[in-house]
Protein backbone atom coordinates (compact mmCIF):
# COMPACT_ATOMS: atom_id res chain seq x y z
CA UNK A 1 0.00 0.00 0.00
CA UNK A 2 1.84 3.06 -1.41
CA UNK A 3 -0.87 4.97 1.01
CA UNK A 4 0.80 4.66 3.99
CA UNK A 5 4.18 5.81 2.67
CA UNK A 6 2.34 8.80 1.65
CA UNK A 7 2.77 12.42 3.92
CA UNK A 8 -0.83 13.37 5.57
CA UNK A 9 -2.43 16.27 2.85
CA UNK A 10 -2.91 18.60 5.07
CA UNK A 11 0.93 18.29 6.73
CA UNK A 12 2.09 18.14 2.83
CA UNK A 13 0.29 21.17 1.85
CA UNK A 14 1.47 23.38 4.36
CA UNK A 15 4.75 21.55 3.72
CA UNK A 16 4.50 22.49 -0.36
CA UNK A 17 3.88 25.94 0.65
CA UNK A 18 6.64 27.03 3.12
CA UNK A 19 8.55 25.66 -0.28
CA UNK A 20 6.30 28.01 -1.96
CA UNK A 21 7.41 30.80 0.12
CA UNK A 22 10.81 30.13 -0.12
CA UNK A 23 10.59 30.61 -3.71
CA UNK A 24 9.25 34.21 -3.30
CA UNK A 25 11.55 34.89 -0.39
CA UNK A 26 14.63 34.06 -2.19
CA UNK A 27 13.71 34.44 -6.00
CA UNK A 28 10.69 37.19 -5.65
CA UNK A 29 8.78 34.52 -7.84
CA UNK A 30 6.71 31.43 -7.68
CA UNK A 31 7.62 27.92 -8.98
CA UNK A 32 6.72 26.96 -12.81
CA UNK A 33 7.08 23.83 -14.71
CA UNK A 34 5.33 23.83 -18.01
CA UNK A 35 7.68 26.86 -19.23
CA UNK A 36 11.17 24.62 -18.86
CA UNK A 37 8.97 21.95 -21.20
CA UNK A 38 8.34 24.72 -23.80
CA UNK A 39 11.95 25.64 -23.27
CA UNK A 40 13.39 22.23 -23.85
CA UNK A 41 10.83 21.47 -26.54
CA UNK A 42 11.71 24.72 -28.51
CA UNK A 43 15.50 23.66 -27.98
CA UNK A 44 15.12 20.30 -28.85
CA UNK A 45 13.18 21.29 -32.17
CA UNK A 46 15.69 24.13 -32.93
CA UNK A 47 18.44 21.02 -32.91
CA UNK A 48 16.77 19.38 -35.28
CA UNK A 49 15.48 21.93 -37.78
CA UNK A 50 17.25 25.27 -36.93
CA UNK A 51 16.06 26.95 -40.11
CA UNK A 52 12.14 26.31 -39.64
CA UNK A 53 12.44 27.26 -36.05
CA UNK A 54 14.71 30.27 -36.65
CA UNK A 55 12.82 31.78 -39.15
CA UNK A 56 9.58 31.47 -36.80
CA UNK A 57 8.45 34.74 -35.63
CA UNK A 58 7.06 32.94 -32.40
CA UNK A 59 10.56 30.84 -31.49
CA UNK A 60 12.83 33.73 -32.48
CA UNK A 61 12.09 35.08 -29.01
CA UNK A 62 13.75 32.02 -27.55
CA UNK A 63 16.26 30.77 -29.96
CA UNK A 64 19.07 32.63 -32.20
CA UNK A 65 22.13 33.63 -32.60
CA UNK A 66 23.46 34.19 -28.93
CA UNK A 67 20.19 33.10 -27.18
CA UNK A 68 20.45 29.51 -25.26
CA UNK A 69 16.72 28.98 -24.80
CA UNK A 70 18.27 27.11 -22.04
CA UNK A 71 19.40 29.62 -20.15
CA UNK A 72 16.25 30.30 -17.62
CA UNK A 73 16.12 29.77 -14.09
CA UNK A 74 13.04 28.14 -14.46
CA UNK A 75 15.05 25.32 -16.63
CA UNK A 76 17.25 24.73 -13.26
CA UNK A 77 14.22 24.67 -11.27
CA UNK A 78 12.53 22.15 -13.18
CA UNK A 79 15.79 20.37 -13.17
CA UNK A 80 15.44 20.23 -9.30
CA UNK A 81 12.00 18.88 -9.44
CA UNK A 82 12.84 16.10 -11.73
CA UNK A 83 15.96 15.16 -9.02
CA UNK A 84 13.30 15.63 -5.90
CA UNK A 85 11.19 13.09 -7.60
CA UNK A 86 14.17 10.27 -7.96
CA UNK A 87 15.07 11.42 -4.09
CA UNK A 88 11.68 11.43 -3.22
CA UNK A 89 10.75 8.19 -4.68
CA UNK A 90 14.17 6.27 -3.81
CA UNK A 91 13.83 6.69 -0.14
CA UNK A 92 10.22 5.79 0.37
CA UNK A 93 11.25 2.42 -1.99
CA UNK A 94 9.30 3.49 -4.60
CA UNK A 95 11.42 3.98 -7.17
CA UNK A 96 11.10 1.50 -10.08
CA UNK A 97 10.89 1.50 -13.61
CA UNK A 98 6.29 0.78 -14.10
CA UNK A 99 3.17 1.69 -15.62
CA UNK A 100 0.61 3.03 -13.27
CA UNK A 101 -2.82 2.60 -13.82
CA UNK A 102 -6.37 2.25 -12.19
CA UNK A 103 -6.91 -1.06 -11.00
CA UNK A 104 -8.47 -1.99 -14.27
CA UNK A 105 -6.04 -3.89 -16.72
CA UNK A 106 -5.53 -1.89 -19.34
CA UNK A 107 -2.76 -2.74 -22.61
CA UNK A 108 -0.02 -0.40 -21.51
CA UNK A 109 0.19 1.52 -25.03
CA UNK A 110 -3.24 2.65 -24.39
CA UNK A 111 -2.43 3.97 -21.33
CA UNK A 112 0.77 5.55 -22.66
CA UNK A 113 -1.25 7.01 -25.43
CA UNK A 114 -3.41 8.08 -22.96
CA UNK A 115 -0.76 10.07 -21.09
CA UNK A 116 0.55 11.27 -24.38
CA UNK A 117 -2.94 12.46 -25.10
CA UNK A 118 -2.98 14.21 -21.89
CA UNK A 119 0.23 15.64 -22.08
CA UNK A 120 -0.40 17.44 -25.47
CA UNK A 121 -3.90 18.96 -24.21
CA UNK A 122 -1.56 20.66 -21.22
CA UNK A 123 1.17 21.46 -23.78
CA UNK A 124 -1.01 23.54 -25.25
CA UNK A 125 -3.41 24.85 -22.42
CA UNK A 126 -0.81 26.26 -20.94
CA UNK A 127 0.82 28.19 -23.51
CA UNK A 128 -2.37 29.45 -23.68
CA UNK A 129 -2.93 30.77 -19.98
CA UNK A 130 0.99 31.37 -19.58
CA UNK A 131 1.14 28.61 -17.01
CA UNK A 132 -0.17 26.01 -15.39
CA UNK A 133 -0.42 24.13 -12.00
CA UNK A 134 2.48 25.21 -10.39
CA UNK A 135 3.17 29.02 -12.53
CA UNK A 136 -1.00 29.82 -12.52
CA UNK A 137 -3.12 28.35 -9.68
CA UNK A 138 -0.54 27.86 -7.06
CA UNK A 139 2.12 30.88 -7.77
CA UNK A 140 -0.51 32.96 -9.37
CA UNK A 141 -3.13 32.06 -7.20
CA UNK A 142 -0.91 32.64 -4.11
CA UNK A 143 -0.36 36.15 -5.15
CA UNK A 144 -4.17 36.54 -5.89
CA UNK A 145 -3.73 37.17 -9.33
CA UNK A 146 -7.45 37.10 -10.74
CA UNK A 147 -6.61 35.40 -13.99
CA UNK A 148 -4.76 32.77 -12.16
CA UNK A 149 -8.09 31.93 -9.66
CA UNK A 150 -10.23 31.92 -13.30
CA UNK A 151 -7.56 29.21 -14.24
CA UNK A 152 -7.51 27.28 -11.20
CA UNK A 153 -11.53 27.01 -10.95
CA UNK A 154 -11.47 25.79 -14.74
CA UNK A 155 -9.03 23.27 -14.32
CA UNK A 156 -10.95 21.76 -11.71
CA UNK A 157 -14.08 22.58 -13.56
CA UNK A 158 -12.48 20.60 -16.84
CA UNK A 159 -11.59 17.38 -14.80
CA UNK A 160 -14.29 17.30 -13.24
CA UNK A 161 -16.19 17.52 -16.75
CA UNK A 162 -14.15 14.81 -18.42
CA UNK A 163 -13.70 12.58 -15.61
CA UNK A 164 -17.03 10.61 -16.88
CA UNK A 165 -15.30 9.91 -20.27
CA UNK A 166 -12.25 8.24 -19.34
CA UNK A 167 -13.67 6.47 -16.00
CA UNK A 168 -12.97 3.24 -16.75
CA UNK A 169 -9.17 3.98 -16.72
CA UNK A 170 -8.96 5.01 -13.40
CA UNK A 171 -11.93 3.56 -11.30
CA UNK B 1 13.80 45.03 3.37
CA UNK B 2 15.10 42.03 2.78
CA UNK B 3 13.22 39.77 1.14
CA UNK B 4 12.82 39.25 -1.64
CA UNK B 5 16.33 38.58 -2.12
CA UNK B 6 17.21 38.27 -5.78
CA UNK B 7 15.46 41.32 -6.72
CA UNK B 8 17.27 42.90 -3.98
CA UNK B 9 20.54 41.83 -5.33
CA UNK B 10 21.64 39.75 -2.67
CA UNK B 11 23.49 37.46 -5.34
CA UNK B 12 23.86 37.23 -8.74
CA UNK B 13 22.86 35.32 -11.87
CA UNK B 14 24.58 32.12 -10.96
CA UNK B 15 23.61 31.35 -7.66
CA UNK B 16 19.89 32.23 -8.61
CA UNK B 17 20.48 29.26 -11.08
CA UNK B 18 21.60 27.21 -8.05
CA UNK B 19 19.04 28.67 -5.82
CA UNK B 20 16.44 27.61 -8.35
CA UNK B 21 17.40 24.25 -8.53
CA UNK B 22 17.72 23.81 -4.61
CA UNK B 23 13.91 25.10 -4.95
CA UNK B 24 12.98 23.18 -7.26
CA UNK B 25 14.59 20.01 -5.78
CA UNK B 26 12.21 20.88 -2.60
CA UNK B 27 9.49 21.40 -4.76
CA UNK B 28 10.17 17.90 -6.79
CA UNK B 29 10.34 16.06 -3.22
CA UNK B 30 7.50 17.32 -1.61
CA UNK B 31 5.35 16.06 -4.20
CA UNK B 32 6.38 12.77 -4.60
CA UNK B 33 5.79 12.38 -0.73
CA UNK B 34 2.11 13.92 -1.59
CA UNK B 35 1.85 10.75 -3.71
CA UNK B 36 1.50 13.44 -6.94
CA UNK B 37 4.53 11.12 -8.72
CA UNK B 38 1.61 8.93 -9.21
CA UNK B 39 -0.71 8.59 -11.28
CA UNK B 40 -3.73 6.88 -9.70
CA UNK B 41 -3.35 8.98 -6.66
CA UNK B 42 -3.81 12.16 -8.62
CA UNK B 43 -7.32 11.32 -10.64
CA UNK B 44 -8.72 9.70 -7.36
CA UNK B 45 -9.73 13.66 -6.38
CA UNK B 46 -11.97 13.57 -10.08
CA UNK B 47 -13.70 10.58 -8.07
CA UNK B 48 -13.58 11.61 -4.90
CA UNK B 49 -11.85 8.63 -3.63
CA UNK B 50 -8.96 10.29 -2.13
CA UNK B 51 -9.15 14.46 -2.43
CA UNK B 52 -5.56 14.99 -1.36
CA UNK B 53 -4.99 17.36 -4.64
CA UNK B 54 -7.54 19.73 -3.54
CA UNK B 55 -6.11 19.64 0.13
CA UNK B 56 -2.78 19.59 -0.97
CA UNK B 57 -2.42 22.31 -3.24
CA UNK B 58 -5.08 24.86 -1.19
CA UNK B 59 -3.02 23.55 2.03
CA UNK B 60 -0.06 25.71 0.00
CA UNK B 61 -1.52 28.23 -1.50
CA UNK B 62 -3.08 29.77 2.11
CA UNK B 63 0.25 28.88 3.66
CA UNK B 64 2.39 30.87 1.09
CA UNK B 65 -0.68 33.63 1.05
CA UNK B 66 -0.68 33.71 4.80
CA UNK B 67 3.47 33.73 4.91
CA UNK B 68 3.67 37.08 2.05
CA UNK B 69 0.74 38.51 3.89
CA UNK B 70 2.74 38.50 7.63
CA UNK B 71 6.06 39.42 6.14
CA UNK B 72 5.11 41.92 3.92
CA UNK B 73 2.69 43.23 6.78
CA UNK B 74 5.50 43.56 9.12
CA UNK B 75 8.11 45.14 6.84
CA UNK B 76 9.96 42.94 6.00
CA UNK B 77 8.93 41.54 2.82
CA UNK B 78 8.83 44.43 -0.50
CA UNK B 79 5.24 42.67 -2.07
CA UNK B 80 5.70 45.20 -5.32
CA UNK B 81 8.79 43.44 -5.90
CA UNK B 82 7.36 39.65 -6.14
CA UNK B 83 6.68 38.47 -9.86
CA UNK B 84 2.46 38.62 -10.36
CA UNK B 85 1.12 36.56 -13.33
CA UNK B 86 -0.49 39.15 -15.88
CA UNK B 87 -4.53 38.47 -16.20
CA UNK B 88 -5.82 37.58 -19.41
CA UNK B 89 -8.78 36.33 -18.98
CA UNK B 90 -10.48 34.49 -21.86
CA UNK B 91 -7.05 32.55 -22.51
CA UNK B 92 -7.09 31.84 -18.97
CA UNK B 93 -10.64 30.34 -18.57
CA UNK B 94 -10.10 28.48 -21.88
CA UNK B 95 -6.63 27.16 -21.13
CA UNK B 96 -7.85 25.97 -17.51
CA UNK B 97 -10.59 24.10 -18.37
CA UNK B 98 -8.42 22.60 -21.11
CA UNK B 99 -5.70 21.66 -18.67
CA UNK B 100 -8.26 19.95 -16.12
CA UNK B 101 -9.39 17.90 -19.53
CA UNK B 102 -5.60 16.85 -19.91
CA UNK B 103 -5.01 16.22 -16.22
CA UNK B 104 -8.11 13.88 -15.82
CA UNK B 105 -6.80 12.01 -19.16
CA UNK B 106 -3.16 11.86 -18.75
CA UNK B 107 -3.43 11.30 -14.76
CA UNK B 108 -0.62 14.03 -14.40
CA UNK B 109 -0.28 18.22 -14.32
CA UNK B 110 2.86 19.36 -16.32
CA UNK B 111 5.04 19.66 -12.96
CA UNK B 112 3.78 16.64 -11.50
CA UNK B 113 4.46 14.39 -14.62
CA UNK B 114 8.21 15.56 -14.09
CA UNK B 115 8.10 14.38 -10.47
CA UNK B 116 6.54 11.06 -12.13
CA UNK B 117 9.19 10.66 -14.52
CA UNK B 118 11.97 11.09 -11.84
CA UNK B 119 9.90 8.37 -9.92
CA UNK B 120 10.25 5.50 -12.81
CA UNK B 121 6.92 5.98 -13.84
CA UNK B 122 6.91 5.76 -17.94
CA UNK B 123 3.63 7.33 -17.95
CA UNK B 124 4.70 10.52 -16.47
CA UNK B 125 7.67 10.39 -18.88
CA UNK B 126 5.21 10.42 -21.87
CA UNK B 127 2.91 13.15 -20.23
CA UNK B 128 5.83 15.43 -20.10
CA UNK B 129 6.87 13.89 -23.83
CA UNK B 130 3.29 15.52 -24.14
CA UNK B 131 3.61 18.73 -22.53
CA UNK B 132 6.69 19.27 -24.99
CA UNK B 133 5.16 18.23 -28.29
CA UNK B 134 1.53 20.35 -27.16
CA UNK B 135 4.02 23.45 -26.54
CA UNK B 136 5.31 23.01 -29.59
CA UNK B 137 2.47 22.66 -31.52
CA UNK B 138 0.91 25.81 -30.57
CA UNK B 139 4.19 27.70 -31.39
CA UNK B 140 3.41 26.17 -34.90
CA UNK B 141 -0.01 27.40 -35.24
CA UNK B 142 0.65 30.66 -32.87
CA UNK B 143 -0.97 32.39 -35.52
CA UNK B 144 -4.11 31.37 -35.35
CA UNK B 145 -4.86 31.72 -31.43
CA UNK B 146 -2.61 35.12 -31.67
CA UNK B 147 -5.71 37.44 -31.23
CA UNK B 148 -7.60 34.83 -28.62
CA UNK B 149 -4.34 34.75 -26.68
CA UNK B 150 -4.09 38.82 -25.85
CA UNK B 151 -8.07 38.80 -25.70
CA UNK B 152 -9.21 39.89 -21.99
CA UNK B 153 -6.14 41.69 -21.14
CA UNK B 154 -6.39 42.92 -17.89
CA UNK B 155 -2.50 43.93 -17.06
CA UNK B 156 -1.36 42.94 -13.02
CA UNK B 157 -4.90 42.42 -11.93
CA UNK B 158 -5.22 41.20 -7.64
CA UNK B 159 -7.80 40.41 -6.05
CA UNK B 160 -7.40 42.90 -3.11
CA UNK B 161 -6.91 45.48 -5.51
CA UNK B 162 -10.04 44.97 -7.62
CA UNK B 163 -12.15 44.47 -4.59
CA UNK B 164 -10.92 47.18 -2.95
CA UNK B 165 -10.22 44.99 -0.07
CA UNK B 166 -6.95 45.13 2.31
CA UNK B 167 -5.17 41.78 1.70
CA UNK B 168 -4.72 40.07 4.96
CA UNK B 169 -8.49 40.42 5.22
CA UNK B 170 -9.10 38.58 1.61
CA UNK B 171 -6.38 36.43 2.88
CA UNK B 172 -8.09 35.14 6.15
CA UNK B 173 -11.15 35.34 3.87
CA UNK B 174 -9.75 32.84 1.71
CA UNK B 175 -7.94 30.69 4.47
CA UNK B 176 -11.65 29.91 5.76
CA UNK B 177 -12.88 29.15 2.62
CA UNK B 178 -10.22 26.43 2.63
CA UNK B 179 -10.98 25.37 5.23
CA UNK B 180 -14.41 25.22 4.26
CA UNK B 181 -13.75 23.24 1.46
CA UNK B 182 -11.62 20.64 3.20
CA UNK B 183 -14.49 19.72 5.59
CA UNK B 184 -17.00 19.66 2.76
CA UNK B 185 -14.12 17.26 0.76
CA UNK B 186 -14.36 14.96 3.91
CA UNK B 187 -17.36 14.66 3.90
CA UNK B 188 -17.52 13.90 0.29
CA UNK B 189 -15.24 11.29 0.55
CA UNK B 190 -16.57 9.50 3.40
CA UNK B 191 -19.83 9.69 1.64
CA UNK B 192 -18.91 8.00 -1.42
CA UNK B 193 -16.29 5.80 0.12
CA UNK B 194 -19.62 4.56 2.09
CA UNK B 195 -20.89 3.93 -1.15
CA UNK B 196 -17.97 1.74 -1.88
CA UNK B 197 -18.30 0.10 1.62
CA UNK B 198 -14.01 1.38 1.69
CA UNK B 199 -13.00 2.79 4.95
CA UNK B 200 -12.30 6.42 5.91
CA UNK B 201 -8.30 7.04 4.87
CA UNK B 202 -7.14 10.03 7.13
CA UNK B 203 -6.57 10.00 11.02
CA UNK B 204 -7.55 13.69 11.81
CA UNK B 205 -4.87 14.18 14.07
CA UNK B 206 -2.59 16.67 12.10
CA UNK B 207 -5.51 17.82 10.49
CA UNK B 208 -6.48 19.99 13.73
CA UNK B 209 -3.10 21.46 14.04
CA UNK B 210 -2.47 22.57 10.73
CA UNK B 211 -6.17 24.47 11.10
CA UNK B 212 -5.38 26.13 14.19
CA UNK B 213 -2.20 26.47 12.54
CA UNK B 214 -3.71 28.34 9.51
CA UNK B 215 -6.13 30.19 11.84
CA UNK B 216 -3.55 31.49 14.02
CA UNK B 217 -1.84 33.15 10.64
CA UNK B 218 -4.93 34.73 9.48
CA UNK B 219 -5.05 36.32 12.98
CA UNK B 220 -1.45 37.21 12.48
CA UNK B 221 -1.70 38.90 9.01
CA UNK B 222 -4.78 40.85 10.17
CA UNK B 223 -2.66 41.96 13.18
CA UNK B 224 -0.04 43.51 11.01
CA UNK B 225 -3.08 45.57 9.54
CA UNK B 226 -2.80 47.13 13.21
CA UNK B 227 0.87 48.24 12.55
CA UNK B 228 0.74 50.93 10.22
CA UNK B 229 -1.95 53.40 9.62
CA UNK B 230 -4.31 52.04 6.83
CA UNK B 231 -1.10 51.27 4.73
CA UNK B 232 -2.32 51.26 0.82
CA UNK B 233 -5.07 54.18 1.28
CA UNK B 234 -2.78 56.85 2.00
CA UNK B 235 -0.64 57.50 -1.37
CA UNK B 236 2.60 58.24 -0.40
CA UNK B 237 3.79 61.66 -1.81
CA UNK B 238 6.64 61.01 -4.65
CA UNK B 239 10.36 60.95 -2.84
CA UNK B 240 13.39 61.62 -4.83
CA UNK B 241 14.66 58.98 -5.30
CA UNK B 242 17.66 58.61 -7.39
CA UNK B 243 19.33 56.32 -9.79
CA UNK B 244 23.01 56.86 -11.05
CA UNK B 245 24.11 56.89 -14.69
CA UNK B 246 25.39 53.42 -15.10
CA UNK B 247 21.79 51.99 -13.71
CA UNK B 248 19.79 54.29 -15.94
CA UNK B 249 22.30 53.94 -18.88
CA UNK B 250 21.91 50.06 -19.00
CA UNK B 251 18.36 50.69 -18.34
CA UNK B 252 17.85 53.20 -21.19
CA UNK B 253 19.40 50.32 -23.37
CA UNK B 254 17.82 46.95 -21.82
CA UNK B 255 14.30 48.08 -21.50
CA UNK B 256 13.69 51.30 -22.99
CA UNK B 257 10.15 51.46 -22.19
CA UNK B 258 10.04 51.09 -19.09
CA UNK B 259 11.22 54.84 -17.96
CA UNK B 260 10.48 58.29 -19.72
CA UNK B 261 13.30 60.35 -19.53
CA UNK B 262 13.17 64.20 -19.28
CA UNK B 263 15.51 66.42 -19.48
CA UNK B 264 15.17 69.49 -17.14
CA UNK B 265 17.14 72.39 -18.31
CA UNK B 266 17.08 75.29 -20.50
CA UNK B 267 15.21 74.28 -24.00
CA UNK B 268 18.19 75.60 -25.81
CA UNK B 269 20.83 73.39 -23.65
CA UNK B 270 18.74 70.31 -24.17
CA UNK B 271 18.41 70.98 -27.48
CA UNK B 272 22.53 71.57 -28.23
CA UNK B 273 23.31 68.18 -26.18
CA UNK B 274 21.22 65.39 -24.06
CA UNK B 275 21.46 61.94 -23.16
CA UNK B 276 20.12 60.13 -26.52
CA UNK B 277 16.95 59.13 -25.39
CA UNK B 278 15.74 62.25 -23.53
CA UNK B 279 13.32 64.47 -24.23
CA UNK B 280 13.24 68.21 -23.86
CA UNK B 281 10.87 71.10 -21.98
CA UNK B 282 8.93 71.98 -25.13
CA UNK B 283 9.76 75.80 -25.61
CA UNK B 284 6.23 76.86 -24.59
CA UNK B 285 6.04 75.36 -21.72
CA UNK B 286 9.64 75.77 -19.72
CA UNK B 287 7.98 75.06 -16.59
CA UNK B 288 7.14 71.30 -18.19
CA UNK B 289 3.19 71.59 -16.57
CA UNK B 290 2.92 68.65 -18.96
CA UNK B 291 4.89 66.40 -16.85
CA UNK B 292 1.77 65.89 -14.49
CA UNK B 293 -0.41 64.87 -16.64
CA UNK B 294 2.16 61.98 -18.40
CA UNK B 295 0.54 58.35 -18.24
CA UNK B 296 2.21 56.69 -15.21
CA UNK B 297 2.95 53.55 -17.25
CA UNK B 298 6.80 54.52 -17.30
CA UNK B 299 9.15 55.98 -14.71
CA UNK B 300 9.84 59.32 -14.97
CA UNK B 301 13.28 59.88 -14.52
CA UNK B 302 14.24 63.74 -14.65
CA UNK B 303 17.46 65.50 -14.86
CA UNK B 304 19.10 68.78 -14.69
CA UNK B 305 22.62 70.42 -14.79
CA UNK B 306 23.55 69.05 -11.69
CA UNK B 307 21.76 66.81 -9.80
CA UNK B 308 17.88 67.87 -8.71
CA UNK B 309 17.51 68.96 -5.00
CA UNK B 310 13.94 68.80 -5.31
CA UNK B 311 10.83 67.86 -7.75
CA UNK B 312 9.55 70.49 -10.35
CA UNK B 313 6.16 71.01 -9.13
CA UNK B 314 4.43 69.11 -11.89
CA UNK B 315 6.47 66.53 -11.64
CA UNK B 316 5.34 66.05 -8.21
CA UNK B 317 2.08 65.65 -8.96
CA UNK B 318 2.95 62.66 -11.66
CA UNK B 319 0.87 59.35 -10.95
CA UNK B 320 4.04 56.78 -10.86
CA UNK B 321 7.89 56.61 -9.53
CA UNK B 322 9.83 59.34 -10.15
CA UNK B 323 13.50 59.41 -10.53
CA UNK B 324 16.28 61.66 -10.78
CA UNK B 325 19.79 61.51 -12.27
CA UNK B 326 22.26 61.12 -9.31
CA UNK B 327 24.71 64.30 -10.29
CA UNK B 328 22.47 64.99 -12.92
CA UNK B 329 23.64 65.75 -16.96
CA UNK B 330 27.52 66.20 -15.40
CA UNK B 331 27.43 63.03 -14.19
CA UNK B 332 26.14 61.59 -17.05
CA UNK B 333 28.37 63.03 -19.43
CA UNK B 334 31.91 61.53 -17.19
CA UNK B 335 30.23 58.36 -16.49
CA UNK B 336 29.00 57.29 -20.18
CA UNK B 337 29.92 59.93 -22.71
CA UNK B 338 32.87 60.09 -22.06
CA UNK B 339 35.54 57.01 -23.41
CA UNK B 340 35.87 54.89 -20.16
CA UNK B 341 40.08 54.66 -18.83
CA UNK B 342 41.24 50.79 -18.87
CA UNK B 343 41.69 49.61 -15.58
CA UNK B 344 44.81 49.34 -13.30
CA UNK B 345 45.76 47.54 -11.65
CA UNK B 346 43.25 45.07 -13.62
CA UNK B 347 40.71 42.85 -11.02
CA UNK B 348 37.70 40.90 -12.24
CA UNK B 349 35.56 43.50 -11.23
CA UNK B 350 37.16 46.25 -12.61
CA UNK B 351 37.17 44.85 -15.95
CA UNK B 352 33.83 43.73 -15.96
CA UNK B 353 32.95 47.56 -15.12
CA UNK B 354 35.14 48.99 -17.89
CA UNK B 355 33.66 46.06 -20.65
CA UNK B 356 30.05 47.30 -19.26
CA UNK B 357 31.08 51.16 -19.41
CA UNK B 358 32.59 50.56 -22.54
CA UNK B 359 29.72 48.95 -24.31
CA UNK B 360 27.69 51.73 -23.26
CA UNK B 361 29.78 53.82 -24.16
CA UNK B 362 29.71 52.95 -27.57
CA UNK B 363 25.64 52.33 -27.48
CA UNK B 364 25.72 56.06 -26.53
CA UNK B 365 27.66 58.19 -28.42
CA UNK B 366 27.76 55.60 -31.47
CA UNK B 367 31.06 55.07 -31.06
CA UNK B 368 32.22 52.59 -33.64
CA UNK B 369 33.98 50.19 -31.48
CA UNK B 370 34.85 50.31 -27.81
CA UNK B 371 38.62 50.34 -27.05
CA UNK B 372 40.28 46.72 -26.47
CA UNK B 373 40.25 45.63 -23.01
CA UNK B 374 43.72 44.83 -21.67
CA UNK B 375 42.87 41.33 -20.67
CA UNK B 376 41.78 37.91 -22.86
CA UNK B 377 38.08 38.92 -23.15
CA UNK B 378 34.74 38.27 -24.22
CA UNK B 379 32.15 40.59 -25.60
CA UNK B 380 30.68 42.57 -22.91
CA UNK B 381 27.82 40.76 -21.34
CA UNK B 382 24.52 42.99 -20.01
CA UNK B 383 23.12 40.58 -17.77
CA UNK B 384 19.18 40.62 -17.03
CA UNK B 385 18.22 40.87 -13.72
CA UNK B 386 15.32 39.05 -11.96
CA UNK B 387 13.41 36.30 -13.13
CA UNK B 388 11.76 36.69 -16.17
CA UNK B 389 8.27 37.81 -16.27
CA UNK B 390 5.92 36.04 -18.17
CA UNK B 391 5.58 32.46 -19.19
CA UNK B 392 5.60 31.87 -15.67
CA UNK B 393 5.00 28.26 -15.19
Amino acid sequence: MPHQKLWNPYVAGVALGLVLLASFLVMGNGLGASGAANRAAIGAAYVVAPDTVGHDPYFAKYVGPGKNVLDDWLVFEVLGVFLGGVVGAYSAGRLRRGILMGPRPMPAWGRLGLALAGGILMGVAARLARGCTSGQALTGGSVLSLGSWVFMMMVFAGGYLAAPLVRRQWR
Amino acid sequence: MIFPLYPLDAFGYEASLVAGTLLGFAFGFVLERSGFGRAPVLAAQFYFADTRVLKVMFGAIVTALLGTTILAGAGVLDYSLLTVPETFLWPQLAGGLLLGVGFIVSGYCPGTAVVAAGSGNLDGAMTVAGVMAGSLLYGFFHPWVAEFEMSGAMGVARLPDLLGVPQALLAAGVAAMAVGMFLGAEALEKLFARRRGGGPLLAPVPRNWVFIGIALASLGGLGTLALEPPAPAAAPAPRVVRIDSLTLARTLVESPDSVRLVDVREPAACEAKRIPGAMCLPADDPGGSFLADLPPTRRLVLYGAAELRALPGPAARFGGPVLVLAGGFAAFETAILTAPVAPSPVTPEALARFRLVSALHAKFTGAAAAPPPPAPAGPARVQPRGPKKGGGC
